[in-house]
């Protein structure tokens, strides 16, 4: 089908029509990429099991290959050192790394990916390597202009053989101009499904945000746009009902987790205790629930 | 670990070639001597850039009116203008418009470049350039090639840096890696370079 309007561009609509046998080959598979982290025991699909005759449940080991999975926070919530975690994690494995970063220098980010090698007990030398970063926080080009970002991170995706990326953050290309957000964010996001790129995307929470929302910085947008959302959340206990009902002790803190959404596989949906550890990685624990109970009998 | 250097698009080439295609489109610039529409030309300028840098630069219409020194109301009245409307206008079917007639024009002219791929691709294809050199049995179009790669780079520059940029690009039928293997570092003006690339290719 043709449609002209006078002196402009004739558009054959029948491009845009695909029947879904044609995807048969072309569709991604269903697979985690490990994040060396308990997350990826949070990610499912679910199978046919012939012993029992019922659908069962199977962990993808990772978040799901080809998902843009956006990590959203209040400060120091462990955002930026999960995204770390991933990008050492998967990299000290094997696979190409792109880093984009918009708020931490190269020189720092290298000195953080090293830290989280030998945390993580894997060579650095295959970490270094395996990354390749696009400092946007240098370089006002790149944070103002998302086509030019867009451009340089293909250029790395294609000349290095990118198999993930990390975006820390997403915030950085528009925190002042939040009115773009949503464009921005479907612009990055276009380009990584294109080329079927598995991405940590971190978000920053505005302060009248609810923490334990997947909202943040452009309101619902990019949640909206991306494949998941991971929300990160820290409560401090400042009354003695906090105390008598997380156990904790006055004035300390109590970092949580949990899958907001995910449209590309099942997932758990129940917060989780999550912590950082001296050696600086994040170590998810007990549903926050269970420890509740624990803690206070409150069931 | 290695950082990637950014790769900036050229949006003084892309709001060129709005406005050369939205002249092409408006019937030629003898059409528009003939019609006295010159006047239009500069409005043009600025509607090319408008739609460019709205399309291609993620800028707010704030941002593209302080850029080009106009109010931001122009900048919305460009990127609002109906293209069917100015389209027809154009082909004489409508007499009068109340659209910006520049930023239709620039519109369907930028849309036409973008459907056609023609937005961000070299002036001169390969095939066509293979086709002069022959026929003028002199090659050239690696030189211009290199010059448009090398944009902003920083000399002397170092071996590095030029691969990084040049991988790809033939010359006299070898690759330019093979020649940048064997010409003198660091090499410290675009002219050494085409000279060493030249005298490298000869060998």
């Amino acid at each position: 089908m043709k449609d002209a309007k006078a002196g402009q561009q004739e558009v054959d609509y029948s491009r845009y029509v695909v029947d879904l046998a044609y995807l048969k080959g072309k569709a991604p598979e269903i697979a985690g990429v490990p994040t060396g982290t308990r997350l990826d025991e949070l990610f499912f699909t679910v199978v046919y099991d012939e012993d029992t005759g019922r659908i069962v449940r199977k962990p993808l080991g990772g978040v799901p290959k080809g998902a843009v999975i956006n990590i959203v926070g209040i400060p120091d919530t462990g955002k930026s050192v999960f995204a770390e975690q991933f990008a050492a994690f998967q990299a000290g494995n094997g696979s190409r790394v792109l880093f984009v970063t918009t708020e931490n220098p190269a020189e720092f980010l290298y000195v953080s990916l090293k830290q989280k090698a030998a945390a993580l007990d894997l060579s650095f030398k295959d970490v270094e390597r395996n990354v390749v970063v696009v400092d946007a926080s240098q370089e006002q080009s790149l944070r103002e202009n998302t086509f030019a970002l867009v451009k340089t991170m293909e250029y790395a995706a294609r000349s290095r053989n990118v198999d993930v990326v990390v975006i820390d953050s997403i915030t950085g290309l528009y925190e002042h101009r939040e009115v773009m957000a949503r464009q921005i964010v479907r612009i990055v996001y276009n380009f990584l499904k294109r080329f079927h790129l598995t991405t940590i995307m971190v978000s920053q929470k505005r302060s009248s945000q609810g923490s334990e929302t997947a909202e943040a910085a452009g309101g619902l947008a990019v949640a909206h746009i991306v494949d998941g959302t991971v929300v990160m959340d820290k409560k401090l206990m400042e009354t003695k009902f906090d105390v008598s009902l997380y156990g904790l002790p006055l004035g300390s803190v109590l970092r949580t987790i949990r899958i907001d959404g995910c449209r590309v596989s099942g997932h758990d949906t129940d917060t989780y205790i999550m912590e950082i550890n001296e050696m600086g990685l994040i170590e998810i624990k007990e549903k926050l629930s269970d420890f509740v109970r624990r803690k206070s009998g409150i069931k | 670990m290695e950082v990637v250097k950014p790769v900036l698009p050229d949006y003084d080439q892309m709001a060129l070639k709005v406005f050369m295609e939205a002249i092409s489109s408006a019937g030629g610039l003898k059409k528009l001597i003939e019609y006295r529409n010159l006047t239009w030309l500069p409005s043009l300028a600025e509607a090319a850039y408008v739609v460019v840098l709205k399309n291609e630069a993620t800028l707010t219409d704030y941002q593209i009116a302080e850029k080009l020194g106009i109010t931001e109301q122009t900048v919305k009245n460009i990127l609002k203008a109906d293209t069917s409307k100015v389209a027809e206008y154009l082909q004489g079917v409508a007499e009068k418009v109340d659209e910006h007639k520049a930023g239709g024009l620039a519109k369907i002219a930028y849309e036409k470049l973008k459907a056609e791929g023609r937005l961000e691709s070299e002036e001169v294809t390969q095939a066509e350039a293979r086709d002069i050199e022959s026929s003028l049995e002199i090659e050239f179009f690696w030189a211009i090639q290199t010059l448009r790669r090398i944009k902003g780079l920083d000399f002397p520059a170092g071996e590095g840096e030029l691969k990084e940029r040049l991988t790809g690009i033939t010359i006299k039928g070898r690759r330019i890696e093979e020649l940048l293997d064997k010409i003198g570092y660091p090499v410290k003006t675009p002219a050494e370079l085409l000279h060493k690339l030249k005298e490298a290719a000869e060998r």
